[in-house]
């Protein structure tokens, strides 16, 4: 029997919960599991394709940096490389940004998606938020 | 001795997992792939991927301090 698909509401911008978001991901899409990420509030943040420094967080961050743990934002792309995972980005976050879809990092979203819709699809899979 | 072989030693989750999907894409249906880890948590992830992916754990023993897992990708 297949997985129940797994839903990923990530709100947070903390790099710790960046990258737990990323490695159940990448993970939930290749053991077959259907995926979907909805990327609001600060954890849009991360994804500007124009920024720096993306990863704001706390003493497991900086662990993660010096022990170079995979980045986050590439968990996500090989997630979606490998098996069924979409990212969208939340239609609110980017209007009280002011962003655009061109704004976040290429080719790595599916496109903008309001709440409604994502917790519609959510109904009948696993939930989780960070 | 297997068709194909991964080593992924030194690298922590979940990247030896997302190594293995991979590199399955070029093993045909009925080869194996020989995978060689050392993180710790990779014998109980190997167990399940191939349990949710539907591929045959073949192996999974330790030679010193490396995990070899051989899969049979069905």
């Amino acid at each position: 029997m297949a997985s129940a698909p797994l839903y990923i509401l990530l709100c947070s911008g903390e790099h710790e919960k960046l990258q737990m978001a990323a490695m159940m991901a990448s993970v939930g899409a290749v053991s077959e599991r259907a995926v979907e990420v909805f990327v609001s509030m600060n954890a849009i943040l991360a994804f500007d394709a124009g920024t720096g420094e993306r990863y704001k967080g706390g003493t497991f961050s900086a662990l993660m940096r010096e022990r170079r743990a995979p980045d986050a934002i590439t968990l996500f792309r090989q997630g979606r490389e490998l098996g069924d995972l979409k990212m969208w980005a939340c239609s609110m976050a980017l209007d009280v940004a002011g962003w655009d879809m061109d704004r976040l990092e290429p080719d790595l979203f599916d496109g903008p998606l309001g709440l409604t819709k994502f917790l519609s699809d959510a109904e009948n899979g696993q939930f989780v938020t960070l | 001795m297997a068709d194909h072989t991964l080593d992924v030693k030194g690298l922590n989750c979940p990247l030896p997992i997302l190594k293995a999907k991979k590199a399955l894409k070029d093993v045909p249906p009925g080869g194996t792939l020989q995978v060689l880890a050392t993180d710790p948590g990779s014998v109980k992830d190997f167990e399940a991927f191939c349990r949710t992916t539907g591929n045959e754990l073949v192996e999974s023993t330790t030679e010193g301090n490396t995990f070899v897992f051989v899969i049979r990708h069905v």
